[in-house]
């Protein structure tokens, strides 16, 4: 990725917008992984791992939220039918990392920076665990 | 941070020769630093000198063939992306009128052994850029480097992961 992901980056307004942007990735991304752990049992010890990181990091931008004086979360939809591609999940993955990485600058608070930079890792931790997943199913052929 | 990875991260940083407010915040040890043009040029000194470390040990391991063959490919990139990470913020440092620190002929990186050896090497030069990035990313004061800064800290992530991978650690 080599820093070059800012070349096109979003230029968020507020902390909120940074927020509900992550939430919404952030489903999306759990969903994509709830219906591969269906698919491929394997997978289900780093779904439910990533699902783990998800609580923890859901639980903590709520508190950020109260804190920040911004509005709850909007309340989750049902959750939508998503597909087992692993490169679809990887896209959806990658587009978290970016929200996070990207929203920093428009939060304004360095507490907020700081504990979205912790999540940030998880999730690109989690992206490289993706690539990983998808170079051996490519050598398996 | 854990004592010891407290304590592994400063040897690092120490060495590379990091500038002592910078150590005293990855140390939780100095005082707050005022955000501002001055303490962004010093975060962004420090990490120059990191990344001018990490790149000599790419380099040596690379030269000296010490990766184990099938992780070439994974260093040659790895290295690329440090290089990457010293030219953007020596450029950000330069616009600001700054001058960033220039590379040692030489780095005390000890004995260097081929193999798995040399791979958790790397990861211990990893891990202290990463959490060097992590303790100092709440202190930049500015859009443009808290940005860089963001990807760069994405980039280590994935660094650090790949070889522990490689060695059989936890990395979920």
């Amino acid at each position: 990725m080599a820093a070059s992901g800012t070349a096109r980056a979003t230029d968020y307004a507020s902390a909120a917008e940074v927020l509900d942007t992550i939430d919404r990735l952030e489903a999306d991304v759990d969903g994509r992984l709830a219906a591969i752990a269906r698919a491929v049992l394997p997978a289900q010890a780093f779904v439910a791992s990533v699902a783990a990181d998800h609580a923890r990091h859901r639980v903590a931008r709520a508190a950020l939220r109260r804190r920040l004086k911004l509005d709850a979360a909007p309340a989750a939809g049902p959750p939508r039918p998503a597909g087992t591609s692993l490169a679809a999940l990887r896209e959806a993955q990658q587009q978290l990392v970016h929200a996070h990485a990207e929203g920093l600058p428009a939060l304004g608070d360095a507490r907020a920076v700081d504990l979205l930079a912790r999540h940030m890792i998880d999730a690109s931790r989690h992206l490289t665990v993706i690539d990983l997943w998808i170079e051996a199913e490519d050598q398996r052929g | 941070m854990a004592e010891a990875r407290r304590h592994f991260v400063l040897r690092i940083a120490g060495a590379a020769g990091v500038a002592p407010a910078v150590l005293g915040v990855l140390g939780g040890t100095g005082p707050v630093l005022a955000r501002g043009d001055e303490t962004d040029l010093g975060i962004l000194s420090a990490a120059v000198t990191l990344e001018h470390h990490a790149i000599f040990l790419y380099g040596v391991g690379l030269k000296r063939g010490l990766f184990p063959s099938g992780l070439r490919a994974y260093a040659v990139e790895f290295r690329g992306d440090h290089q990457g990470h010293r030219d953007t913020q020596v450029a950000i440092i330069e616009e600001r009128g700054g001058r960033a620190p220039e590379a040692r002929s030489d780095y005390d990186v000890g004995r260097l052994t081929p193999g798995d050896a040399f791979v958790r090497e790397a990861l211990r030069v990893e891990i202290a850029a990463q959490e060097a990035y992590a303790a100092l990313i709440s202190h930049i004061d500015t859009r443009d480097y808290l940005l860089s800064a963001a990807f760069i800290l994405v980039d280590e992530v994935r660094h650090m992961t790949v070889w522990r991978r490689v060695l059989g650690l936890k990395i979920y």
